[in-house]
């Protein structure tokens, strides 16, 4: 198998779909501890395409509300700051999130489902493992974790046989290990240079490239790569990886230092992860039908 | 040909032999078959979780979800095909219950699953007579109901029998 370099992956990193202003500005404000949902109005509104696409989710069947909402600052209040970042981050780079994983056999859009379940796992591993960061950043932060995936996968295209037989053998401790072996370049490598490219700011970043190995991470955001770590797992225990590297991470039980969970508290954040991944898909993608 | 899809929670059975019936990834969920020789009748449930005691509503809603209430329901959906209650001479298989590497206790939901499912066949006087279980990759299961023949997969692999 062809290794890439670090040129060439600065090339397909090139090519890759950029973030519109909008949705940069938002990561960039949603990142933000200081903010408050004003702040994201604000935003929403110097971007007109934005702000009809919120005006149509919360409208749409999904909600079933019975009175239309037409100001768009009672729109926001009342999806919440993760719906907003969810259709933002659609509207420009949807196609990144909808690739075929070949590299993973995986379908199309099972990123996407993977990347909304850690993000929905995550915010909830913060909300009921009572951590002190935001619930909502958390969910950011799980939409993008894995986008490194997108980069790599056409050029791991057939060896996903290869990359188990690796872990199997024990020749590689994880996935992870097996793409970099294969390639060069594992996802989290590669999902960080395009984080780079982004300019995400620097916890959603550290997200991105340390997902899997969350001790690693700069000690300010140790707690929120836990969290995503943690959602990750969860949303492979779930039936919902990418294929073939689904289950195949460790993971790293030192979480315990951040986030107190009980067996009863999973069971309780796997069962929301499953009826909201129900309410959210439907709507995100009631949104989406002229994705570009 | 028919397809009987089971998503998370999900139970169902079937005697047409020209049916598939099957469910998707199976991560730390366990997919317990029961074929029904006499009948000619297969019935699975993809169980989520071990216990119904955390969400009584849901238990409710989606019995299929949980260990203890998935295999009564399961057995009292498999009467309507004749099949006998307490599931007397049924043959048992389990798969799924995978989990993550590297786990810690919290996160053996997919033990928990296992032991839960077997410790309520035994109650009920069943035991599994082929269990494909653990490990640390998602499986999805395709049982024809014409041949009572149960293919596991998962993507990067050759399919397998159970
Ligand atoms: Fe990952
Ligand atoms: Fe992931």
């Amino acid at each position: 198998m062809k290794t890439i370099s670090h040129d060439e992956l600065k090339k397909i990193v090139k090519s890759s779909p950029m973030l519109s202003v909008s949705a940069s500005r938002l990561l960039q404000l949603t990142s933000d501890p200081d903010h408050d949902l004003m702040d994201v109005v604000n935003l929403v509104k110097t971007d007109a395409n934005l702000t009809a696409r919120v005006l149509k989710l919360v409208n749409s069947a999904a909600f079933g509300l019975i009175n239309e909402i037409t100001s768009i600052d009672r729109a926001i209040s009342y999806l919440g700051e993760r719906f907003i970042v969810s259709i933002a981050l659609g509207d420009c780079v949807g196609k990144v999130f909808e690739k075929k994983l070949v590299g993973y056999e995986a379908a199309a859009g099972d990123l996407w489902k993977h990347d909304l379940r850690t993000a929905i796992a995550a915010r909830e591993v913060v909300v009921q493992g009572e951590m002190e960061i935001s619930p909502d950043l958390a969910f950011t932060a799980g939409l993008l974790h894995d986008i490194g995936k997108a980069l790599i996968s056409d050029y791991l295209k057939d060896s996903a046989p290869e990359a188990i037989e690796l872990i199997t053998s024990h020749d590689s401790v994880d996935y992870l290990d097996a793409e970099e072996k294969l390639i060069g370049f594992d996802h989290t490598q590669a999902g960080f240079e395009l984080a780079k490219a982004w300019q995400l700011p620097e916890k959603l970043a550290e997200v991105i490239r340390y997902h899997h190995s969350p001790a690693e991470a700069s000690e300010a955001f140790r707690p929120l790569v836990y969290a995503v770590h943690l959602g990750d797992n969860i949303a492979m225990m779930g039936g919902f990886g990418t294929g073939s590297d689904s289950m195949r991470y460790r993971l790293d039980a030192n979480y315990t230092d951040y986030i107190t969970l009980t067996p009863n508290t999973l069971a309780s954040i796997m069962l929301t992860v499953d009826s909201e991944f129900d309410k959210l898909e439907q709507s995100v993608a009631s949104t989406g039908e002229d994705k570009g | 040909m028919g397809q009987v899809i089971l998503g998370v929670g999900d139970y169902g059975a079937s005697n047409n032999p020209t049916d598939d019936v099957k469910t998707f990834a199976l991560g730390s969920c366990v997919s317990v078959i029961l074929l029904d020789p006499k009948t000619k009748t297969v019935g699975m449930a993809h169980v989520a979780l071990p216990d119904s005691s955390i969400n009584k509503a849901k238990a409710a809603e989606k019995p299929g979800y949980f260990a203890d209430t998935a295999i009564p329901a399961l057995l009292a959906e498999m009467t309507k095909y004749g099949c006998h209650k307490k599931g007397k001479g049924m043959v048992v298989k389990l798969c799924g219950g995978a989990n993550v590497m590297d786990t810690n206790d919290t996160f053996q939901i997919g033990k928990r699953n296992a032991l839960a499912i077997k410790k309520i066949l035994w109650a009920h006087g069943m035991g599994a007579i082929a269990e494909d279980l653990g490990e640390n990759f998602s499986r999805t299961v395709t049982i024809s109901v014409g041949a009572g023949q149960v293919t596991l997969s998962s993507p990067g692999r050759p399919n397998w029998q159970l």
